[in-house]
């Protein structure tokens, strides 16, 4: 077929090596990125998962029903069960309160147990993952219950009525997050002992859990909901977005940043193959009249093009996606070896969409470049200086935009980032058009005064206006879209890791006698550790608001108004707490009522309905206290410090008796510290938060290293894009170099004159960028993300300065060997 | 000045006229010509620069539109067509040979020949292809790139592709323009013995007056005037 004849003339003849590198490079990128990303994601997911030990988990005070088993076995969901409770624990005479599961066969469903056979253990090589719990008649335990109940490996351990043996030390376990895990020595045993040792009895707390997992998420999500209706009020099901807050807050968004990075690297590489695709229509309006010349008609040209341009989206997707494949692979097992995981399958569908993309982004980024073409007179072949129409930028833009609409829905389905990615980089055209349009009116003003290499230099961005401007629109794109995605991902790395900071308190000590809180604080400071601030504590429930007692309606909906609270008592206020309005007691006076003042966290108030000045009324173990709002504070609950929703004025409760509370931060070997701590001081209760914290940091630390992994490939596709568009305006330049040098030039002239010329370009690209940047990252801030938005001053200067560096190195790297080429080759070649 | 001649013809300009408009306001780059060519002739359109030569070609070929009057290319009045009918009478009818050659330099030598007969679905391009290259002194050549090959060569690829088509009108734009005298010779006699071969109507441009001298019919313009027409003894 003729088509496919001059589609491997043209390849054979270089014409279209660029165009087809670019889709090549498109489709690398967008199958690498989202393969890689779909396991990273199927990888983090189950990580994440392995916090609730399986996908699902249906939580309650009573079994599940064991009907729902065959159902899941049909449905080839996998299952298993565990139960929580808290319970003594005895060795001989000693005893002591432990946070015992009993787990079945098969669990965990996701995620793995760490076991040992040494406590306190932190060499990995003493560390074991099995992926089974105990056998019956075995227990696994905490570290610390070895010294507590002076006990070691393979002695017995009772747990209720039953003895059993101690065969592992537990160190990590999945689905530690739950309440009961905190609180107390963990102990692990298996379900079937559990009825002989007797601890269920009428009116025993204990939490059942029924866990299920599955390969296909379709398949499971239809499974709970065939069972959702059948819950009674007593259960309850959870998977890790609803269960974790902040690690399904990290997903949502490290998913949405992928896709962000994705998208902006088909955009590069649509710009890239625009480019292209306008160098080979400028090449081929000659054959295109010589063909018409000949008795080809318009549509037949049209179609001649159209087949070729489908002939090569086939093969430059096909080697694309076999190259992104490859790509992939090879992050893969550089980020498993790394982490020591093993990364999910990628869903297949993933393959199929970024085959699709290749043809979407000939069609929509090279199409209108070419389409002109069929249009092209044959008299052009008889009179060369016939102006031939060719495609306006504005027209190739809104077929950009539309593409990046299509891709970004295909995708993600996202129609907020689509319309964010369209809404940025519309702002860049335009800015692009009012900028280019402003300077080169100045270059025309200032041309006069300028010499040397700077008049070149102008001179050549002045004459050929449109170039100019479609290659500070180009550059602007692809500053932009590399510095939103840099300024993104530090926003949320940032923010990711301020959820958990590296030294954050990771245990809370609660009620804390006051004979003993002088003891306490030495037992610390004698092991360096030094405590958060020490607060007063006693529990409270507020029970009327300027003296009107609260309703059942508002007991009922209202959380701080259902149960009892911890109140507190502080001279100062805490670093991580706000001052949002009224004052802080350094300025505060009480009013005519004479009554102490609180100050009151600002969500609880609003979920209230207080303001400032209302009275409160409280119940202290019975007895009344009132007290006056005079402040509304914000706090951080993510610095891990005592925080309370009503801190009262110093003094007002000193005829009361509280306990103390306060945080600490211990590493692995300093935990035994708290079986001193519980030996001397048995009525402390030590809330152990360092295993979720530690899965917490884990799973961030993954998201954000799969993330600057994904962005490097996007960055380095983004640096071909603006090489791309560096070599294209070669040719031009070539023929006006061999022309200056044959008039006797010299080379330094010439080459001053380049480097000026991109160095403007660059300036302008890096101005228009980072104003592109910020309109995009408002969007993506605000409607995607849902972070802080702020301004980001110092790429204000960085995007300029980058910009004006990179165009100049590549413009010398590209353009070096015209001014060290005599000048008849040059002439020759560019003719 | 004899503007007018009325003889019906295989090719035929009638009051064939072209103005365009300038800042300076219209200009009139051809005068209303009328022509009659037949089919067998061959005929050298010479004048000055800026003449109106090229134009006056490019309306006879189907390549542009006159301000007014038509064009008849046997018996079919090609200006009251679109382009895509006059795609179809210049695939059927017409052939062209130009200054600057017009190879496609990404194509060797035989895919330039054989571009014309694949454009109009021909199966035997490459046999044809072949067999006119070798009429033309080019048999070792097939393979070679236009810019492998001299001046020379490169019309002669030319040549062999203009008549593969076996075109019943050849268009020449300044053939030898491009080529020094010796060259130059060559490339008139292998035009002409090409020509009698098929019986080709022959229409070129040409400053040389050997090559005006080889053809059986002059016609000179002056300011887009048609001011000499007449036969070469």
């Amino acid at each position: 077929m003729l088509a496919f004849h001059l589609l491997h003339r043209n390849w054979r003849s270089g014409e279209l090596k660029l165009l087809s590198f670019s889709i090549i490079l498109a489709v690398t990128v967008l199958a690498a990125i989202s393969a890689f990303t779909s396991r990273l994601q199927s990888t983090l997911i189950n990580e994440s998962n392995s916090v609730l030990g399986a996908d699902y988990v249906i939580t309650g005070s009573y079994p599940h029903n064991p009907d729902w088993d065959l159902l899941a076995k049909e449905k080839s969901v996998s299952f298993t069960r565990a139960a929580h409770f808290s319970s003594m624990v005895f060795a001989g005479d000693e005893m002591h309160l432990a946070s015992v599961k009993a787990v079945d066969d098969g669990y965990p469903l996701r995620g793995h147990f760490d076991v040992s056979d040494y406590p306190f253990s932190v060499d990995a090589r003493e560390i074991q993952s099995v992926s089974q719990g105990p056998r019956p008649g075995e227990v696994w335990v905490d570290s610390r219950l070895l010294p507590l109940l002076k006990i070691k490996i393979g002695d017995q351990l009772a747990v209720g009525e039953e003895n059993l043996r101690v065969s592992k030390v537990l160190m990590s376990e999945p689905d530690s997050a739950s309440p009961f895990s905190m609180f107390g020595a963990r102990v692990l045993m298996h379900y079937q002992d559990l009825v002989a040792t007797q601890v269920i009895q009428p009116g025993s707390r204990i939490e059942y859990k029924w866990l299920l997992a599955s390969n296909s998420q379709a398949q499971l999500k239809q499974f709970i909901e065939t069972i959702k209706p059948q819950l009674t009020q007593h259960q309850r099901i959870s998977d890790i977005q609803s269960s974790q807050d902040n690690i399904g807050r990290t997903l949502k968004t490290s998913q949405q940043f992928l896709l962000l990075t994705a998208m902006i690297a088909v955009l590069l590489a649509g710009v890239a193959i625009s480019i292209s695709a306008r160098q080979f229509s400028d090449r081929h309006i000659d054959q295109v009249a010589l063909m018409k010349s000949m008795g080809a008609s318009a549509n037949r040209v049209r179609q001649l093009y159209f087949t070729q341009l489908m002939f090569l989206a086939a093969i430059a997707s096909g080697l694309g996606l076999i190259l992104g494949e490859l790509l992939q692979q090879i992050i893969a097992v550089s980020v498993q070896k790394a982490y020591q995981i093993q990364l999910g399958e990628a869903d297949w569908t993933v393959y199929s969409k970024s085959y699709l993309s290749g043809f979407i982004c000939l069609i929509f980024f090279a199409l209108p470049a070419l389409w002109y073409l069929p249009s092209v007179s044959p008299l052009k072949i008889l009179r060369r200086e016939l102006k031939v129409l060719q495609p306006q930028v504005w027209l190739q833009s809104i077929f950009a935009l539309l593409a990046v609409l299509l891709l970004v829905i295909i995708f993600s389905r996202d129609l907020k980032l689509a319309i964010t990615l369209c809404a940025g980089l519309l702002a860049v055209i335009v800015v692009s058009l009012i900028v280019a349009f402003l300077f080169l009116r100045l270059a025309k003003l200032m041309i006069h005064r300028l010499g040397g290499f700077w008049r070149l230099a102008f001179a050549a961005l002045l004459r050929k206006p449109g170039q100019s401007l479609v290659q500070i629109l180009v550059f602007s794109i692809a500053i932009m879209l590399l510095y939103t995605l840099v300024i993104i991902r530090t926003s949320l790395i940032e923010e990711w890791k301020l959820q958990v900071p590296a030294d954050a308190p990771n245990h809370f000590l609660v009620n804390i006698p006051p004979e003993n809180l002088p003891a306490v604080k030495e037992l610390l400071k004698k092991n360096q550790i030094r405590p958060e601030p020490i607060y007063p504590m006693m529990r409270a429930r507020l029970i009327q608001i300027n003296d009107v007692e609260t309703t059942e309606e508002q007991r009922s909906t209202i959380n701080a108004l259902r149960r009892e609270l911890n109140i507190t008592w502080a001279q100062k206020l805490a670093d991580d707490n706000k001052l949002l309005a009224g004052q802080w007691w350094d300025q505060w006076t009480r009013s005519a009522a004479d009554v102490p003042g609180v100050s009151v966290e600002m969500e609880t108030a609003k979920n209230i309905g207080l303001k400032l000045g209302d009275q409160l009324t409280f119940s202290i173990g019975g007895l009344i206290v009132k007290a006056e709002v005079a402040s509304f504070r914000s706090l951080d609950w993510r610095s891990m410090r005592p925080n309370f929703f009503f801190i009262f004025e110093p003094g007002s409760l000193d005829d009361y008796s509280p306990t103390y509370i306060t945080s600490i931060y211990l590493s692995k070997p300093q935990k035994v510290l708290i079986n001193h701590l519980l030996q001397e001081n048995p009525s402390i209760l030590v809330i152990e938060l360092d295993r979720i914290i530690e899965q917490i940091q884990k799973i961030i630390q993954q998201v954000s290293d799969g993330v600057l992994l994904v962005m490097c490939l996007t960055l380095v596709g983004g640096c071909l894009v603006l090489f791309a568009a560096v070599i294209s305006s070669v040719d031009n330049r070539k023929k006006e170099a061999g022309l200056l040098r044959a008039l006797g030039s010299p080379k330094q002239l010439i080459l001053g004159s380049i480097l000026v010329e991109f160095a403007v370009l660059g300036l302008l690209s890096g101005v228009i960028a980072i104003i592109g940047a910020e309109v995009l990252l408002l969007g993506l801030q605000a409607w995607v993300f849902k972070s802080p938005i702020q301004p980001h001053y110092i790429y204000w200067f960085l995007s300029p300065v980058s910009g004006v560096l990179l165009l100049m190195f590549m413009g010398y790297f590209s353009c070096r060997k015209i001014v060290i080429t005599p000048p008849s080759i040059i002439l020759r070649e560019a003719n | 000045m004899n503007s007018s001649e009325v003889v019906k013809g295989l090719v035929e300009a009638k009051n064939v006229t072209k103005k365009v408009d300038t800042q300076e306001g219209e200009l009139i780059i051809l005068h209303p010509i009328n022509i009659s060519i037949a089919a067998g002739e061959s005929i050298a359109i010479t004048g000055a620069s800026g003449s109106g030569k090229s134009t006056l070609l490019g309306i006879l070929a189907g390549l542009d539109l006159p301000s007014s009057g038509d064009v008849i290319i046997d018996d079919q009045i090609i200006t009251q067509m679109d382009e895509e009918g006059r795609a179809k009478v210049r695939a059927a009818q017409v052939g062209f040979i130009f200054q600057s050659f017009q190879l496609l330099p990404g194509l060797t030598a035989l895919e330039n020949v054989m571009l014309p007969l694949e454009l109009r679905g021909d199966k035997s391009a490459k046999s044809k292809a072949e067999n006119f290259l070798t009429k033309v002194g080019l048999a070792s050549r097939f393979q070679h790139y236009p810019p492998q090959l001299s001046g020379g060569e490169q019309q002669r690829v030319a040549i062999a592709r203009a008549f593969a088509c076996n075109p019943k009108i050849l268009f020449a734009d300044e053939p030898t323009g491009n080529l020094d005298s010796i060259t130059g010779e060559k490339i008139i006699d292998l035009l002409f013995d090409l020509n009698a071969s098929y019986g080709t109507t022959l229409i070129l441009i040409t400053h040389e007056e050997r090559l005006a001298k080889r053809c059986s019919r002059r016609i000179e313009l002056e300011a887009g005037a048609l001011i000499v027409s007449e036969m070469v003894l």
